[in-house]
């Protein structure tokens, strides 16, 4: 079947795209940084963990593995940016395509003999918008994938670990203050990165509504 | 709605002028194409804006066959002048589009790759078009500083882009230029402000007043002829540019 996109469609799909990318580009920074933030507790907490000796070792572990985590995390996030790039660099060939087709569109008068190759031309234009919306729309399945697949799952890692770094603060013996502490900043940054994932989850959907 | 007219016809050898468009929304400024035809090809100069793009081609095809069109040919780098180019050439992905040398990385923004572009250096160029050989003549700073016209020396035609170009009201929309005092009122603003330099404008004045001009066609506005057309070089050679609208 032939497909039929108006330029008009396109362009509204567009402008709706670019403002979804604006939103999910903002969590994604909103993830970024607390990820940061754990990294760098993370090191400390091995520090402190070391110092503690023996009581903390458990401690120490889910440190690193916390760091681990928090490095994998950006990395993911790296790879969302990825696709989002790539989601701007379509849009703006479909703003382009869209708006040559709208303006053929607009042709009216012309003799048999041109209309021929205006009828080609305008087919090879709206054949080249459904391409885009295609790949627009597999970007858009990819983005959902990574995030339900790699990213989310990842997160319910980080707040075990977070849990569990919790509990063990508890056995650091004269440290277990201070792990308690260090514990409690990991817990509440891990909950900003959850927060900031769900919105990011949600402006992901946008596009199903 | 446009309309494609023929000013110059030798046979094989014809020029069409695309002017005036009642239905061109108001905020678009008001242009004219021209077409030059030899041995069936075409070259469109100027060939306008995107937004006119539609009326232009429905113009064009009233008369001739688009997919003849084998160059186009760009005065300067304005959007009025040459942002349509990417639409031409979903007609004719093959087309040459000959402009300044200065703009020929600039003008890829509107479309086309470097298999497009034919620069042309400061000095001009005899551009090959069917069995004429059409001559770029250097305008430079009027206004662009990278400026050309299309002189075709067969016909006595000088395609002057925004040279000679009036913001014309609706009542004096002529094709021709039918009494020039009364019609080089409304190329007077256009001209002071738009014309950066005295020293190129009278460059160009002595170039140009030693070609033979039988018809002297800008971008804008009415088409000069015979008389009108010395009339006009002497009128611009004395007119003080550069200023600002006092």
């Amino acid at each position: 079947m032939e497909p039929r996109p108006t330029a008009g469609l396109a362009m509204t799909s567009s402008s709706q795209e670019l403002h979804r990318i604006v939103r999910i580009n903002e969590q994604i920074k909103s993830v970024v940084r607390p990820a940061f933030r754990i990294s760098v507790m993370a090191l400390n907490a091995i520090m402190l963990a070391r110092r503690a000796g023996d009581a903390a070792r458990g401690f120490g572990v889910l440190s690193d593995e916390l760091r681990r985590f928090a490095g994998e995390l950006s990395q993911q996030m790296n790879g969302l940016r990825g696709l989002t790039a790539s989601s701007v660099a379509t849009v703006t060939a479909l703003v382009k395509e869209a708006r040559y087709l709208a303006i053929s569109e607009r042709i009216t008068v012309v003799p048999p003999a041109v209309q021929e190759k205006l009828d080609e031309v305008r087919t090879r234009q709206r054949v080249a918008v459904h391409q885009r919306i295609l790949t627009l729309r597999q970007t858009q399945a990819s983005v959902r994938r990574l995030l339900t697949d790699e990213i989310l799952p990842l997160m319910q890692l980080g707040t075990v670990l977070a849990r569990s770094a919790h509990i063990e603060a508890a056995y650091g013996g004269r440290f277990a203050a201070e792990l308690g502490q260090v514990s409690a900043e990991f817990s509440r940054t891990i909950d900003e990165i959850e927060t900031a994932l769900t919105a990011l989850h949600k402006a992901t959907g946008d596009e199903h509504r | 709605m446009k309309r494609a007219q023929i000013i110059f016809d030798d046979g094989g050898h014809r020029w069409l002028a695309i002017a005036r468009d009642p239905d061109k929304p108001g905020y678009v400024i008001d242009t004219n194409e021209y077409l030059v035809i030899s041995d069936g090809r075409g070259l469109l100069c100027d060939p306008g804006g995107m937004e006119i793009f539609p009326a232009v081609f429905s113009a064009l095809s009233a008369e001739y066959d688009p997919a003849n069109i084998d160059a186009i040919f760009a005065s300067h780098q304005d959007p009025d002048i040459i942002s349509s180019l990417s639409l031409w050439l979903e007609f004719n992905p093959a087309l040459k589009c000959y402009c300044s040398w200065l703009w020929s990385s600039f003008i890829p923004h509107f479309g086309g790759g470097p298999e497009t572009f034919v620069s042309i250096p400061d000095d001009g160029l005899d551009i090959i078009h069917g069995r004429l050989t059409l001559e770029a003549i250097p305008a430079h700073y009027l206004h662009s500083s990278g400026n050309f016209h299309l002189y075709d020396p067969k016909a006595e035609l000088l395609f002057s882009g925004d040279i000679g170009a009036a913001l014309l009201p609706p009542d004096e929309a002529g094709l021709y230029v039918e009494d020039f005092d009364r019609h080089i009122r409304h190329a007077e603003g256009f001209h002071r402000r738009w014309m950066g330099s005295d020293k190129a404008k009278l460059d160009w004045c002595e170039r140009v007043s030693k070609l033979k001009i039988e018809l002297m066609c800008p971008q804008h506005g009415a088409i000069y002829r015979g008389a009108d057309v010395q009339r006009f070089i002497n009128w611009f050679a004395e007119l003080e540019v550069g200023v600002l609208r006092s």
